[in-house]
């Protein structure tokens, strides 16, 4: 492989499947629930990143449109998980998803 | 020269930071961590000419939602966790490595894919326009959808937070 001191599509890549695994190690080893909320979007940060970086570089704007999608849909989503964070709250007294190991009604 | 340097400096914030969201114990330094994290997501949108998507990146992430998220952890004021890390039926150590093991193959797996994208013609420049275009046109009933979810979403909200216990006290 030659050594390229351009900026290609690989870099942008890169960072996007570190911050990815970062974002899934966060859901995997935290047990706040709020913080694993924040993981999630951690996780759709990195994915926009990657629609960004195809879009960017093979010059398609779909991309871009995309993006502003999962945007909005993401803003959705995080609304909806804290209001069921502080439902919980309200009810038990407690975040830590150890706490709900046993979900039944 | 000055790109390069800019986007090493933007990708090593960027997961310093996010690094920070995962291992801070408190959550508030969480929340502070990611919104960090996101402001260096939107440098590199603009780093990839996308400023449009940058400037929405910094207003609805960095701006609605991490407010959203500062407010919920102070409504709620929980302090330190005793246990932040779950021990549970797998260790923690099993699941770092493999996720470390994710990261490096998903590394190997980009570095290994032939290039065939073009690196280094002047790209042309896109107005905010061509963007509008595209998600009135091709993209109309996906924004239609987006518009019904926009609605239904804040009924649900309101009507969780009205629930009163479960299903067995009323």
């Amino acid at each position: 492989m030659t050594v390229n001191m351009m900026i290609g599509p690989e870099h942008y890549l890169i960072v996007s499947a570190i911050l990815f695994c970062l974002g899934l190690s966060g859901i995997l080893l935290r047990r706040n629930m709020i913080v694993m909320l924040m993981s999630i979007e951690l996780m759709l940060n990195a994915v926009n990143l990657t629609f960004v970086t195809f879009s960017h570089f093979n010059q398609n704007l779909d991309g871009q449109v995309i993006v502003l999608f999962v945007m909005a849909i993401a803003a959705a989503e995080a609304g909806v998980g804290l209001a069921l964070a502080v439902m919980l709250f309200k009810k038990f007294k407690e975040l830590n998803i150890s706490f709900f190991e046993h979900l039944r009604g | 020269m000055a790109e390069i340097v800019l986007f090493y400096l933007l990708a090593a914030a960027t997961v310093a930071a996010a690094v920070g969201v995962v291992m801070h114990e408190n959550p508030l330094l969480c929340a502070l961590h990611l919104v960090l994290s996101m402001l260096g997501v939107a440098g590199l949108f603009f780093l990839l000419q996308a400023p449009f998507v940058g400037a929405v990146q910094i207003m609805v992430y960095a701006g609605a939602v991490m407010v959203l998220f500062v407010l919920v952890l102070m409504l709620i004021d929980t302090n330190q966790d005793d246990e932040k890390f779950s021990g549970g039926n797998i260790s923690a150590l099993t699941k770092g490595l493999s996720v470390g093991v994710l990261s490096g193959l998903l590394t190997s797996i980009i570095l290994r894919t032939p290039q065939s994208l073009q690196r280094s013609v002047t790209y042309e420049a896109y107005e905010v326009i061509d963007i509008a275009k595209l998600l009135f046109t091709k993209y109309v009933l996906a924004f239609e959808l987006l518009g019904v979810l926009l609605l239904v979403i804040p009924v649900g909200v309101v009507a969780l937070s009205r629930i009163r216990g479960g299903t067995h006290d009323r």
